[in-house]
């Protein structure tokens, strides 16, 4: 497995591009957007709540380990995580266009939406997304600035996994590209 | 503005001819800003919403490469003009960032601001065609330096026309403007004399 450098600006780019294609999607009407594949699948909007979901259970762990880091005036970190961690990050990060193998969802991380949702609930979905994801890169900007030498913070998947800030960072970001690529399929079966 | 900025000003737009109630209305477009060692100025994957120019400072202007490594494809520092000129001018999000490297003072100008200039003064045109005349040419120099020349003759180059201020930034910035790596560029600083 290639030694995988990690740096805030690989993250911020991807994080924009990931930002400003969710702001697109809300031009798409919203039989669109609650259009599934099958009668199980999500729609646009389940995916979009889902992810506000998994950032939800690392706000609070991110915010506090910010906090406890020191301020540097030194070079912005770059970082190589370690076996496991690379691992578990190379397992949500899209291959191409692909999303490298399916998986069960947990309970915990479904989202609860109405089958269909009305203008306001849907704007609801685009709002809590935004407001996450932009958090996410308000801590990704902060964290330049800081000493990257803290305890690592268990993520949400259990103490199995416990992340470095920028592994956390990049988890988050790797699985809400692989959900892009989720929402391009559900997409391109609606026109088909 | 102070006199040792609107100097600045004057510089960078010389051959600009405005009267004194023009030139008092093309001042005021320019807002002051201020960013801190290694702020970004702007971001990839964002919109470059100011064609600035340097007053204090220096800043790089980079990409980041497939192996996530940051690839330096120029500088700008006082009297220069800086920005992420494409994304400025076309408004599609930017493929670079642009950071302080130093501490920064800049005066900055708005798109809109930027292209009333071009319909209420004929005489910018003539301005942008030297503007971006000097800037290809700059760039294709620096086409043939990097494909042409070895690492030594690079950063002979390199260090014989660049200005003071530049030569200290971190050492991986020069390194990988001069598509060397920082040992590379530390042994030949070490060696070699320009």
């Amino acid at each position: 497995m290639v030694k995988l450098l990690l740096t805030p600006e690989n993250q911020l780019q991807r994080l924009n591009h990931l930002l400003h294609a969710v702001e697109t999607l809300k031009e798409k009407d919203t039989t669109t957007l609650n259009h599934r594949p099958n009668e199980n699948a999500w729609n646009v909007l389940e995916v979009l709540e889902h992810l506000s979901i998994a950032y939800a259970m690392y706000d609070k762990k991110i915010e506090t380990a910010l906090n406890q880091l020191h301020t540097s005036n030194e070079e912005p970190w770059a970082f190589r995580p370690r076996f496991w961690n690379r691992f578990v990050i190379e397992g949500q990060r899209p291959k191409g266009n692909k999303r490298p193998f399916k998986m069960k969802t947990l309970k915990k991380f479904e989202p609860q939406l109405e089958k269909e949702l009305t203008p306001a609930a849907v704007e609801n979905v685009f709002e809590n997304f935004q407001k996450s994801y932009s958090k996410l890169k308000a801590s990704i900007l902060v964290s330049r600035n800081k000493e990257m030498n803290h305890k690592r913070i268990t993520s949400a998947i259990g103490p199995i996994v416990k992340f470095h800030l920028p592994e956390a960072f990049e988890f988050l970001i790797c699985h809400a590209e692989r959900h892009k690529i989720q929402i391009d399929e559900i997409l391109s079966s609606h026109k088909g | 503005m102070d006199t040792a900025q609107h100097t600045i000003l004057k510089n960078l737009f010389k051959g600009i001819s405005l009267s004194d109630a023009e030139e008092k209305s093309f001042i005021e477009l320019w807002k002051a800003c201020c960013f801190k060692q290694n702020e970004l100025i702007t971001e990839a994957g964002r919109m470059e919403k100011y064609f600035y120019v340097v007053l204090e400072g220096v800043q790089a202007i980079y990409l980041i490469n497939q192996k996530g490594e940051k690839v330096v494809l120029g500088f700008s520092y006082v009297g220069s003009p800086s920005g992420v000129f494409d994304s400025f001018l076309y408004q599609k999000p930017a493929d670079t960032f642009l950071e302080a490297l130093r501490p920064s003072r800049m005066l900055a100008i708005s798109r809109d601001d930027y292209l009333n200039l071009f319909d209420n003064h004929p005489s910018f045109h003539t301005w942008a065609h030297g503007f971006f005349k000097e800037i290809l040419f700059g760039r294709l120099s620096r086409e043939v330096e990097l494909l042409t020349l070895s690492a030594e003759e690079r950063y002979i180059a390199f260090m014989q026309r660049c200005p003071d201020e530049l030569k200290g930034i971190p050492q991986k910035y020069l390194a990988s403007y001069l598509n060397m790596t920082p040992e590379t560029f530390s042994r030949l600083r070490r060696s070699i004399l320009y």
